[in-house]
C-alpha cells in the first residue's frame, strides 16, 4: 500500500515527468536524424569515389575526357544520398517514441504522450484526458526517483551509441575502401602512364624527373606557332608534338582538352658550362597563365632565342614541351669591289662598288656607307656619305651595286675614304643592329709621297719564247735562198741576220741540254758551259765543242774513265757545232753556205732523238718468306696493346653522362620518362655540344619508336666522351670533348 | 728428286747460258707463299737457282724456266735436261713475252723439241687442273694476255710433253712470269689469289 505522503510526492513527480520525457524524446529524435544523415552522406561519398575510380579506369580504355569522371562521380554520389535522405524525413517524434518504447517498455504511455502533443491528439485529450495511471507509468519508466531527472537521456546515449555504430560502420568502411583505392590508382606507377619519379632515381642536378609521357593524363594538345609579323613566315599548326623550333618573338600557343592544368612552368635552359658556374640548369623560371577556352584550355607564350622547357602539370601527371628558340640573325655582307685597299695618286673617275647581301629571313634595305676623313696633324674633319641605297622586299640574297664618282667627292691629297656596305633586315627592334661588311680604305696620296707609291715603270718581264725548230729554220733559210735574186741586199742582210739570231738561240738551247745532262743541274741554277773550268768531258775549240780523245767509239763510258759523257751527247755535240757554222754563215748573209750545216744539225738531232736508251735494272730483292706467319703459326698471341683507364670527363660532361646513364637505366622500366629526360638533355646540349645533341636526337627517336636502343645510347655516350673509332676499328677516347 | 720425303720442297729456277733466265725474280717467293698458305707441304722459305748444265738439277722435282730472249741450250744443258725429264722431273716453261711470234716462244719450242719431243696441247680436263684446286676451264687466264704488248690472245690451253702419261715439260704462253711477279706481301690486295695454279703445279710434280 502506498501512504498518502508518498502518493503526494509521486503526484508531483508525475506532473514534471511529461515535460522531461518529451524533451528527451526530441533530443533522441534529433540524434536519430543525424545518424541517418551521416549514413546517407557516407554511402554517397563512397559511391562517388567508386564511380570515379571506375571512370578513371575507363579513361585509359576509351580516352574519355576528365570532366566526365567528375560528373559521373558527383551524380552517383548525389543520387544515392538523395534516395537515402528521403528516409530521414520518415523519422518523426512518434517513431522516435516507438523506438524508445522498444528500448524501455512503458505500455505505450510515451507514444500516447507524444500523440497528445500534436493538435489532433490534444483535441482528443480534451475528450479523454491523459490519465493519471499513464503518467505514473511514464514516471516509473523514465524519471529517476532519487533526483527527479529524466532517464531518457541515458537511455538515448546508450541506445543511440549502439545504433550509430551499427548504422554507420559499413558506410564508413565503404568510404575508406573507396578512397584508398582511388589514392592507389592515382599514385601508383603504371607503364605508359603518368609517373612520378622517386627522388632516389633522380641523378643530381637532373631537372627532367617527375616528368612523364603525357598522352593519357594531360591528353593530346595542339601546338601553334605564329612567327612575328615582320618575318613573313607562315603560321604553323603543329598538332600534338613534343618539341618545337620557333623564331624568337613568335607566339606559341598550346590548346589542350579537359580540365585546365594546375601549373604550366616555363624554364629557359643554359649550357653545361653556365650550369656548372651557376649551379643550375634554368636561368629563369616562371609560371604561364592558363585560360579556359570552350571545353579545353589554352596557354600562350612569346618565345625567345633560348632553349626552353614548358612543363605542364595536372595533378601528378606532367608533360613536357621543348622549345628550341632561335634568333633572327643580322644580315651577312661581303664586299666584292673594291677588292683591296688602295692609294690613289689622283682622286678622279668612277669607282665600281659591289657587295653581296644575305639574310636568313629577308632584307629590308642596303647601301654603301662612306666616311671621308680629311685633315692633317691634329685637325681632322669627317663626313659620312651614302651611295646606292636600295630597299628590298624580304629578298634573302641580293647583289648591291653602285658607282662612286670620285670627282664629285672633291677629295684632297691626304684624304681617306673608308668604305663599307651596310644592310638591315626587317626586324622592327629599335636597337636592332645592321649588318656590315669589311671596310676598305682608299687614300689619296700626298705629293711628297709619290716616290713611295708603288709604281711599276718597266714593261712586264718577257715570258719564255718558244724556239723555232731546226727544221723550220732550214725551211726559212731555203726560202730566203730562193728569193735571194729578187730581193735587195739590205733585205737579205736583215732577214739573214734575224735567222742567225734564231739559230744562235737554238744552238745555246742545245748547249744547255748537253751541259745539263753533264751536270745534272738546271742551267738556270748553275750553268755549265764550255771552258767554265769543270771537267765535263767536253772541250771548247774556237766556239765549237769537241770530245776529248779518250772517248770510245761508241760514246759509252770506258772502264776507268771518270767523264760522265755518254753516247747520246755525241749527236747533240755534232748538232751544236753544225749550228755554230750555220749561224756564222747567216751572219755573213750567205744562206746558201748555211743550209748544209743546218741539214747536218737536223740530222744529228734526229739521231739523238732516235738513240737507243738503256735502262739499267737493279738487283731484285731477296725474299725469304716467314712461313710460320703465312701459316698463321707464329708467336703472335693476338693480344693487342695494354688497356689504360679512361681519363675523367670534365665536370659538365660528367654531369651529362650521369644523366644519360640514369636515363638509360630508366629506359627499360619507364621508357616515357627516359624519353623526356633525354629530350631535355638534348635541348640543353644544343648550344655547346651539338654533336652530342645530334646523338641524343637518335636516342629520343629510338625511345619514341621502341625497339632496341642500346646502340644509340652507347653511341651517344661515346660522342659525349670524345671516343672515336680508330683505323684498326678500336674505340679509343681522345682528349676531352 | 728429293733425297727424302721429309725434306722440304724447294722451288728451283733454271739458269741457262743464253737469254735472261732471271727476268721474273719474284715468282719463286710467290709460289712458295701459295704452297705455305694453302697446303701443309714442307717448303723451303727461299727458292734456289739451279744451272741447267749441272746435275744438281736432279734434286728438284719441279724446275721453272722463263725469259724474253732467244734460248739456245748448250749440249751439256740439253743432256742434263734430257736426263732430268727421263728421271721424272717436271720442267715448267713460261713465255715472259706471252707472244707466239716472239723470239723466246720460237726458240724454246725448238729446243724442247730437240731435247724432249714436240709440244702438244694439254687438254683442259687434264688432272693437273684438279691436282689441288679445281680449274674447270683449264689454265687460269692472266691479265697480261690481252694487254696489247704480246700476241694479244687468250691462250685456251697449255702445251706439254708427256712421258708415259706424265707431264714432263709444261709450256705456257700465258705469261705467269709477269702475273706472279710481285711481292707476296701484296697478295692481300688481290680479291682473288692468282697464284693458286702454282699449287696445282707443285702438288702434281710431287705426286705424279
Amino acid at each position: 500500500m502506498t501512504t498518502p505522503a508518498l502518493r503526494s510526492t509521486a503526484r508531483e513527480r508525475v506532473t514534471d515527468a511529461t515535460s522531461l520525457v518529451l524533451a528527451s524524446v526530441h533530443r533522441a529524435h534529433a540524434t536519430l536524424r543525424t545518424v541517418a544523415w551521416a549514413r546517407a552522406a557516407s554511402i554517397g561519398v563512397g559511391a562517388a569515389c567508386s564511380v570515379w575510380l571506375v571512370t578513371r579506369f575507363a579513361e585509359r580504355l576509351w580516352a574519355m575526357p576528365s570532366w566526365m569522371s567528375i560528373v559521373a562521380a558527383l551524380g552517383a554520389g548525389g543520387a544515392i544520398s538523395a534516395v537515402l535522405t528521403r528516409r530521414v524525413r520518415a523519422i518523426d517524434a512518434l517513431r522516435t517514441a516507438l523506438w524508445m518504447e522498444e528500448q524501455t517498455p512503458a505500455g505505450f504511455a510515451l507514444v500516447t504522450l507524444v500523440e497528445r502533443e500534436n493538435e489532433v491528439a490534444r483535441a482528443r485529450a480534451q475528450v479523454e484526458p491523459f490519465n493519471t495511471l499513464m503518467r505514473e507509468r511514464l514516471a516509473d519508466a523514465y524519471i529517476d526517483a532519487a533526483g527527479g531527472s529524466s532517464r531518457a537521456d541515458e537511455l538515448v546515449r546508450t541506445s543511440l551509441r549502439a545504433l550509430a555504430v551499427e548504422r554507420l560502420r559499413d558506410p564508413l568502411l565503404f568510404v575508406l575502401i573507396s578512397v584508398a583505392l582511388l589514392a592507389w590508382w592515382s599514385l601508383a606507377p603504371r607503364p605508359g602512364g603518368a609517373i612520378e619519379h622517386s627522388a632516389s632515381r633522380t641523378p643530381a642536378g637532373d631537372i627532367a624527373p617527375d616528368t612523364a609521357r603525357s598522352n593519357v593524363p594531360i591528353g593530346a594538345w595542339r601546338v601553334r606557332v605564329l612567327p612575328p609579323a615582320y618575318s613573313g613566315l607562315p603560321a604553323q599548326a603543329l598538332g600534338d608534338v613534343e618539341s618545337v623550333r620557333a623564331l624568337s618573338g613568335s607566339t606559341l600557343s598550346i590548346d589542350g582538352t579537359g580540365t585546365s592544368p594546375s601549373a604550366v612552368q616555363v624554364r629557359a635552359l643554359v649550357d653545361s658550362v653556365t650550369a656548372a658556374r651557376t649551379g643550375g640548369w634554368a636561368i629563369s623560371a616562371r609560371a604561364l597563365r592558363v585560360t579556359r577556352s570552350g571545353n579545353g584550355w589554352t596557354a600562350t607564350l612569346t618565345t625567345d632565342a633560348l632553349p626552353t622547357e614548358l612543363r605542364v602539370t595536372r595533378g601528378t601527371a606532367t608533360r613536357l614541351l621543348l622549345l628550341e628558340g632561335y634568333g633572327d640573325s643580322i644580315p651577312r655582307i661581303s664586299l666584292r669591289l673594291p677588292v683591296r685597299d688602295s692609294v690613289l695618286r689622283r682622286a678622279t673617275g668612277r669607282l665600281p662598288l659591289e657587295s653581296t647581301l644575305h639574310d636568313d629571313l629577308g632584307l629590308a634595305s642596303g647601301t654603301f656607307e662612306l666616311i671621308v676623313s680629311s685633315g692633317e696633324g691634329e685637325r681632322f674633319t669627317a663626313r659620312t656619305l651614302r651611295v646606292g641605297a636600295r630597299a628590298y622586299a624580304r629578298d634573302r640574297d641580293v647583289t648591291l651595286r653602285a658607282a662612286l664618282n670620285l670627282d664629285s667627292m672633291q677629295l684632297a691629297p691626304g684624304d681617306i675614304v673608308h668604305l663599307r656596305a651596310v644592310a638591315r633586315d626587317a626586324h622592327p627592334g629599335a636597337a636592332r643592329e645592321a649588318g656590315s661588311s669589311e671596310t676598305r680604305s682608299l687614300r689619296v696620296a700626298r705629293p711628297a709621297e709619290y716616290d713611295s707609291v708603288s709604281v711599276e715603270p718597266a714593261p712586264p718581264p718577257e715570258v719564255d719564247k718558244s724556239l723555232i725548230s731546226q727544221r723550220m729554220l732550214l725551211m726559212l733559210t731555203e726560202k730566203l735562198e730562193q728569193r735571194r735574186l729578187r730581193i735587195t741586199t739590205d733585205v737579205l742582210k736583215g732577214e739573214s741576220a734575224r735567222l742567225s739570231r734564231d739559230q744562235t738561240r737554238l744552238r745555246l738551247a742545245v748547249g744547255d741540254a748537253v751541259f745539263q745532262r753533264l751536270s745534272g743541274e738546271s742551267s738556270a741554277e748553275h750553268a755549265h758551259t764550255a771552258g767554265d773550268g769543270h771537267d765535263h768531258g767536253v772541250e771548247a775549240v774556237g766556239g765549237k765543242l769537241a770530245l776529248p780523245g779518250t772517248m770510245s767509239a761508241t760514246g759509252m763510258l770506258d772502264e776507268g774513265d771518270d767523264s760522265p759523257v755518254i753516247g747520246i751527247n755525241k749527236p747533240l755535240l755534232e748538232a751544236y757545232n753544225a749550228m755554230w757554222d750555220a749561224g756564222r754563215a747567216l751572219e755573213q748573209a750567205d744562206p746558201r753556205a748555211a743550209i748544209p750545216h743546218m741539214r747536218v744539225a737536223l740530222a744529228a738531232i734526229e739521231r739523238a732523238r732516235a738513240a737507243s736508251r738503256l735502262y739499267l735494272r737493279g738487283k731484285p730483292p731477296t725474299v725469304i718468306l716467314d712461313l710460320a706467319r703465312i701459316r698463321l703459326a707464329g708467336k703472335d698471341t693476338g693480344v693487342t696493346n695494354s688497356r689504360s683507364a679512361r681519363r675523367a670527363l670534365p665536370p659538365g660532361a660528367a654531369a651529362r653522362e650521369a644523366r644519360l646513364l640514369a636515363a638509360a637505366e630508366l629506359a627499360t622500366g619507364d621508357p616515357s620518362a627516359a624519353h623526356d629526360s633525354v629530350a631535355v638533355l638534348r635541348l640543353e646540349s644544343l648550344a655547346d655540344a651539338p654533336e652530342f645533341a645530334r646523338a641524343l636526337a637518335t636516342v629520343v627517336e629510338g625511345l619514341r619508336n621502341g625497339g632496341e636502343i642500346t646502340d644509340v645510347f652507347v653511341r651517344a655516350r661515346r660522342v659525349l666522351g670524345g671516343v672515336t673509332r680508330g683505323p684498326n676499328a678500336v674505340w679509343s677516347r681522345g682528349g676531352p670533348p | 728428286m728429293n733425297a727424302s720425303a721429309n725434306e722440304p720442297f724447294v722451288f728451283a729456277t733454271v739458269q741457262y747460258d743464253s737469254g735472261d733466265w732471271d727476268s721474273a725474280p719474284m715468282v719463286p717467293a710467290n709460289v712458295i707463299d701459295a704452297i705455305a698458305r694453302y697446303t701443309e707441304i714442307p717448303v723451303r722459305p727461299q727458292g734456289v737457282t739451279v744451272p741447267l748444265s749441272s746435275e744438281v738439277l736432279f734434286g728438284y722435282p719441279l724446275v721453272f724456266l722463263t725469259g724474253h730472249l732467244p734460248v739456245r741450250f748448250s749440249n751439256k744443258e740439253a743432256d742434263v735436261l734430257r736426263q732430268y725429264l727421263k728421271r721424272g722431273g717436271l720442267l715448267f716453261v713460261d713465255d715472259h713475252n706471252h707472244d707466239v711470234d716472239g723470239a723466246f716462244n720460237k726458240t724454246v719450242r725448238e729446243e724442247i723439241r730437240r731435247v724432249a719431243g714436240a709440244l702438244t696441247p694439254l687438254p683442259n680436263t687434264h688432272e693437273l687442273y684438279r691436282a689441288f684446286f679445281v680449274f674447270e676451264n683449264g689454265p687460269p687466264t692472266t691479265s697480261h694476255e690481252m694487254n696489247g704488248w704480246g700476241d694479244n690472245l687468250v691462250h685456251e690451253h697449255l702445251d706439254a710433253v708427256l712421258f708415259d702419261g706424265r707431264i714432263a715439260v709444261l709450256f705456257s704462253n700465258k705469261d705467269y712470269s709477269s702475273e706472279w711477279s710481285y711481292h707476296p706481301d701484296n697478295k692481300r690486295f688481290l680479291s682473288v689469289d692468282n697464284t693458286k695454279f702454282a699449287v696445282n703445279l707443285v702438288v702434281y710434280a710431287l705426286t705424279r
